[in-house]
């Protein structure tokens, strides 16, 4: 049973929406920056910000209290929107569907705001019913109840494979025939909770971040929220729409390894691209474009080479990491990178991976100038999380044979 | 042709006495607002040099964990799906009030590694050596329902052989003030720790079948009513804990059935929390254990909102 994409929605440091995003995606224009909107101390790492305050993403989207407090709620409603008004969900539709979204954070950014307070104050005045709305599945609840009145709401937290994962059960609802219509994603908001934890573990990078450069130091941490929509061939035709793309193939497999550190030969990232590609029934050869996990560490990128490597044993298929574009988005970047790679594949180019100079060895070279057109026919997404929680996602060009099936193809990017 | 789901074995840590189903013939009682799990005896399960390394929930998940799977027959498990509302709480808890106390240096990076959510669901694979499927859910009180969801359909649909599936939510203290003052719906508030292999393989070892896994967002209450009949459920298992706000709700679902089922409770054993769902899990499966019903289906809600219907089904045992 196949599954497609109809719809999709994004906000990142590259902007809100899609179109903004395939904006910068094109003129190479990266969200990262100086810390704006999280009170940080560590103002020396930079940032992929969403270049908007919680008060100015409230007020476009029409709501107050609580969701007004919450950024990855804020987040999640801006995305969540776009995808449902891009795959032209009605209410009755929505009605009988499944929202699935990825958060590791959720809420803690309102968390440890009443933390700090409460230290600061000494007291325990402090009111802890501000703490009702910040774990995990009340940040999807609050999400999904702006959206509509969804059949099934759930959340998926694998830390940086949570929006992966979520989009891999929603497309296994729609093959047990639980729901014909899911969205699924995921969303998350830079806090100092996560920023201090990367810190800790000293990869965090104080210049830009270079993906799969020999003389990368870490990652900039992003933030964001993306959602796509998945569909049943049969609902989708019942509603006369076009396909973004099919998702022919994915697989959730687990390292096995270590709690943050990925194994040398990248034993769970293979099997993940292995098995998705098997699902999909394609060959190494018939990828089109990988777009990888590539975090900037170290220990990330040489791992992921390696895996790809044990793939693509006669030279590897364009690859890059957006992550030097966004900043790493953590649970939101499976999503995220999903809906860039819908973009590349719609308005056929590769993304660049921005401040790559150096291989780290002999022909691991990722796509790295601007403009590169690229007829994409296969791309393979990878999102490897905490835990060796590793999920990579496969989607498929969808034979356009109508010349009005192409206009609408179009005109439903856009 | 849909495959079926089978429990074959079950492990829970919780108030009760741990890892035995000693609470089935002789339950404890409480009269306390919040009583904390009763700890196993990691000995012979976890290295002592290990077990000091871990927080509390991570040592009851691994201690149910491995328990589960050494009484299932089953070697290795295909997947290792997992349910945690609020995941590690008491390192994030930790790690908060150091960011608090410290500002933003001399910080630990084994709190933050061991905060995320999905430290336990990794943690029992790397034990494990385990690199099939893995996923964790984290949805208020829906969590284990969603790893069981996530663990059913693959099953039947016949992508997984077998799964490790659990639920586990510590309560630290704050946890348990904030539960209190933010849910007056609770009554008494405790901490639940359940693992269960589950598979596709009939055989005179399974405790039950697990005929259907639903999770509803917000649904009329005629909704979930429809949902039941006369035949299919015999005996419900339902989320009530005494408290008028809590389970008005259960009586208004009661109040539209066209038939008058069995119904008992299971919060009043093993109390309350994100993952107190799979308590009644165990307890359906021990009720068809023991003949008392052919039937159970276990109906939660978790603040009114997040619904859900988990039905079990009574296996022959060989030569009856």
């Amino acid at each position: 049973m196949k599954v497609y994409v109809t719809g999709s929605g994004i906000v990142s440091a590259l902007g809100a929406g899609c179109e903004a995003t395939l904006d910068s995606l094109l003129n190479e224009r990266p969200g990262i920056g100086r810390v704006r909107h999280l009170a940080t101390e560590h103002v020396e790492f930079p940032v992929g910000e969403v270049p908007l305050s919680n008060a100015e993403m409230a007020s476009t989207l029409g709501v107050g209290y609580p969701e007004s407090g919450l950024r990855t709620v804020l987040l999640g409603i801006m995305a969540g929107r776009e995808a449902i008004v891009s795959a032209r969900l009605s209410r009755s539709d929505i009605r009988e569907a499944a929202f699935i979204s990825g958060t590791t954070v959720g809420g803690m950014d309102r968390t440890e705001q009443f933390f700090k307070s409460a230290f600061d104050s000494n007291s325990e005045s402090e009111d802890s019913t501000e703490l009702r709305f910040n774990d995990c599945g009340c940040s999807t609840e609050l999400i999904a109840d702006r959206l509509g009145r969804f059949r099934m709401v759930t959340t998926s937290s694998t830390a940086c494979s949570s929006a992966a994962n979520a989009i891999i059960l929603g497309a296994n609802l729609i093959k047990a025939g639980v729901t014909d219509i899911v969205v699924a994603g995921g969303s998350e908001a830079l806090t100092r909770f996560h920023l201090n934890g990367f810190n800790t573990l000293m990869i965090l990078d104080r210049e830009r971040c270079r993906p799969f450069d020999r003389d990368r130091a870490g990652i900039n941490l992003g933030e964001g929220a993306a959602y796509i929509v998945l569909e049943s061939e049969e609902s989708m035709k019942r509603r006369g729409m076009t396909p973004l793309a099919e998702l022919s193939g994915y697989a959730n497999t687990c390292d096995a390894f270590h709690q943050t550190a990925s194994s040398e030969n990248g034993e769970g990232a293979y099997r993940a691209m292995r098995e998705a590609m098997d699902m999909a029934r394609l060959t190494p050869a018939d990828i089109s474009y990988v777009n990888a996990h590539g975090t900037g560490t170290p220990n990330n990128d040489e791992t992921e080479l390696a895996a790809m490597e044990r793939i693509w044993t006669h030279g590897l298929p364009p690859f890059s990491s957006t992550k030097s574009l966004t900043g790493h988005t953590t649970s939101a970047s499976g999503a995220i990178e999903s809906v860039i790679s819908l973009l590349a594949m719609s308005h056929g180019f590769l993304p660049v991976n921005r401040g790559w100079k150096t291989p780290i060895q002999q022909g691991a070279v990722p796509v790295h100038q601007s403009g590169t057109k690229c007829n994409i026919k296969h791309i393979i997404n990878n999102s490897f999380g905490f835990g060796g929680n590793d999920s990579s996602l496969i989607f498929s060009a969808v034979n356009k044979t109508a010349g009005s099936d192409a206009a609408n193809f179009n005109e439903t990017d856009s | 042709m849909s495959r079926r789901c089978f429990v074959r074995s079950l492990a829970m840590v919780s108030c009760q006495d741990p890892l035995t189903e000693a609470w089935a013939e002789e339950p404890r009682s409480f009269d306390t607002g919040y009583v904390r799990a009763a700890e196993p005896d990691t000995r012979g399960l976890i290295l002592p040099s290990e077990a000091r390394r871990m927080s509390r929930i991570l040592k009851r998940a691994v201690a149910t964990s491995l328990t589960a799977l050494n009484t299932s027959g089953i070697e290795h498990p295909d997947a290792i799906i997992t349910g945690t509302g609020m995941g590690c709480i008491e390192n994030s808890e930790k790690f908060l009030i150091d960011l608090s106390k410290f500002g933003e240096s001399c910080l630990k990076p084994t709190l933050f590694m061991q905060s995320t959510h999905n430290t336990i669901s990794s943690l029992i694979a790397i034990i494990l050596k385990c690199h099939g499927y893995n996923n964790t859910y984290s949805h208020k009180g829906i969590s284990f329902e969603s790893a069981l969801l996530d663990a059913w359909i693959q099953i039947r649909g016949g992508m997984l052989r077998n799964a490790l599936v659990g639920s586990h939510d510590e309560v630290t203290p704050f946890l348990a003030l904030v539960m209190d003052r933010t849910h007056p719906d609770y009554s008494m508030i405790s901490e639940t720790s359940v693992s269960s292999m589950l598979t596709c393989s009939e055989s005179a070892d399974n405790r039950c079948e697990i005929t259907d896994v639903r999770i509803l967002n917000r649904p009329d209450i005629g909704e979930v009513a429809a949902l039941l009949s006369k035949d299919e459920d015999d005996l419900l298992i339902l989320g009530t804990n005494g408290n008028r706000l809590n389970d008005a709700l259960y009586d208004e679902l009661l109040g539209k059935l066209d038939f008058a089922p069995r119904t008992m409770g299971y919060k009043h054993l093993f109390g309350e929390n994100f993952s107190s769902p799979a308590a009644a899990f165990v307890m359906g499966a021990t009720m068809l254990g023991k003949g008392e019903a052919a039937r159970v289906t276990i109906i939660n809600h978790s603040d009114g909102s997040a619904w859900s219907v988990v039905r079990l089904k009574a296996v022959t045992p060989c030569g009856s």
